[in-house]
């Protein structure tokens, strides 16, 4: 357990390292904070309320850039040890496929949730600063979810790195995500309305997609509405999970058939 | 030197669609020596060493490495392997690399930082610091490669090409590493097409066409001759010649 453990951390290191190393995060986070510095101390037409709309604008770059980190992270985990032949010393040494893939999925999920961290500091600062209010339950809900997604996009880019190439993987993985941020509500209302074998096809989506939508609470955020029930919060963290696990075990069913 | 085989290929046969890659391959690698696996380019070097370690399956014929399968971890927390050419991990340092693989094989961090450190100047990396990989050349990368399949203080070390690149400076390091290797009592298998080298260093050599063994044999047993030199059996055996 121990020896597992150290293999684990080792990959997971590895992962956290080269982000940062990378400098991708401090572009990414110099971005964000050009963006949410000016919005957070703007108040259109003077109105007080108006300044919610402000946060609703600055909350979109942060889930923007989370997804896009996620993505990026987890494709980038398999494609470059294939292309240097790093895959070769790393499956000589005494750790199973299994093993490696854990340690290198962990790897990006802590990578990239580190950087939502510091974007959800960043926004809770300015916003504590201008309205007073200091990381209310919402916005830690709000965090806890949006973690949750970026488990799940994280997932589907490690999964998609072991078959597709690594440009179609962002291409397609962020359709996905972004398809289901905006429709996946509508879903099943189009089912209804569609005749076969539409529908049949707009039910599969609706079953195997991500519901990433679920993870969405910048609304309660920005209006600063009551914060959902934790049993809510539990459902859709366990939702996250089983995603995530069903994508590791058709990516680890892959990966052990891989042809090195 | 003992002659209990640490490697042992018996009838192996390893086919992509209609070619065979390695054709019927019998092999012994025994305890100490330094075995030179010689062939041309695609002679089916690597994929006999993607046999030995496990990353492949034979179609047919049996491989045992260390006395068990070689996709066994406790097999393989006895081989180091050094690849013919990795681009090692471009934003980690060699000291962070080898932290990072002697987690891979388990090890406490003490003894990573103890091993590295001992490692970094045995391979003459010393003056590297703390400069990044993607700063190196070719030649430091092949050192990084070889401190990092010795970190765990393997018992077999499979080197496929570790001469390429190398300067003929690094070349004489490298060769007398494996010669102090060989002494404290490593197995070596040794894949190249570096035939001078090859007949410096190594105590059998195996010569590889078309992925069947043509011969194998001691140099010992050919270098007083004074006209059979490694050169001519390789030229006999691959291009059915001999040089004037």
């Amino acid at each position: 357990m121990i020896v597992w453990l150290r293999q684990v951390r080792a990959l997971a290191a590895l992962a956290v390292l080269e982000l940062y190393r990378r400098k991708d995060l401090v572009v990414v986070l110099i971005l964000s904070l050009l963006i949410l510095c000016p919005l957070a101390f703007f108040t259109p037409f003077g109105v007080k309320g108006a300044s919610r709309y402000v946060n609703e604008l600055a909350m979109l770059p942060i889930w923007i850039f989370s997804a896009v980190i996620a993505l990026g992270v987890s494709a980038r985990l398999f494609p470059p040890e294939f292309e240097s032949r790093t895959i070769f010393p790393l499956l000589a040494k005494p750790v199973d496929r299994g093993t490696l893939l854990a340690g290198k999925f962990l790897g990006a999920c802590a990578a990239s949730l580190s950087a939502l961290v510091i974007f959800y500091l960043a926004y809770g600062l300015l916003t504590g600063v201008r309205q007073g209010l200091w990381f209310p339950v919402v916005f830690l809900q709000a965090l806890l979810l949006h973690a949750g997604f970026v488990v799940v996009v994280s997932a589907l880019g490690l999964l998609g790195s072991l078959v597709l190439t690594p440009s179609a993987n962002l291409t397609i993985c962020s359709l996905v995500v972004a398809g289901m941020f905006f429709y996946g509500q509508r879903l099943p209302g189009l089912v209804a309305g569609q005749p076969p074998p539409a529908n049949a096809l707009l039910g599969l989506i609706h079953w195997i997609g991500p519901h990433v939508e679920f993870f969405d609470l910048r609304r309660r955020v920005v209006h600063e509405w009551p914060p959902v029930p934790w049993r809510v919060c539990l459902a859709v963290t366990a939702y996250a999970a089983a995603y995530a696990i069903v994508c590791l075990l058709a990516a680890r069913s892959l990966f052990i058939r891989k042809k090195i | 030197m003992a002659t209990n085989s640490i490697v042992e290929l018996h009838e192996v046969t390893r086919r992509f669609g209609a070619v065979a890659a390695v054709d019927r391959l019998s092999l012994d690698v025994r305890q100490g020596e330094i075995l030179g696996f010689l062939g041309t380019n695609g002679a089916g070097k690597t994929t006999t060493i993607k046999l030995m370690l496990g990353f492949a399956r034979p179609d047919e014929g049996t491989v045992s490495v260390l006395g068990g399968a070689p996709e066994r971890p406790a097999t393989r927390r006895r081989i180091g392997y050094m690849p013919e050419t990795a681009h090692y991990y471009p934003y980690l340092d060699i000291h962070e690399l080898l932290r990072f693989y002697g987690g891979l094989c388990g090890l406490d961090a003490a003894t990573i930082r103890a091993r590295a450190a001992r490692l970094i100047e045995r391979v003459g990396l010393a003056d590297a610091g703390r400069r990044l990989l993607r700063h190196y050349s070719k030649g430091m990368l092949q050192r990084a490669g070889i401190a990092q399949a010795l970190l765990h203080d393997p018992d077999l070390l499979i080197l496929d090409e570790p001469l390429t690149g190398l300067d003929p400076l690094a070349r004489i390091q490298f060769r007398d590493l494996l010669l102090e290797l060989r002494s404290e009592g490593k197995t070596i298998f040794f894949s190249s097409h570096e035939l001078s080298e090859a007949e410096l260093i190594c105590d059998r050599v195996a010569i590889l066409k078309q992925g069947a063994q043509v011969w194998c044999g001691a140099l010992r047993d050919v270098a007083g001759d004074g006209r059979q030199n490694l050169e001519r059996i390789f030229l006999k055996h691959l291009a059915g010649e001999v040089a004037p």
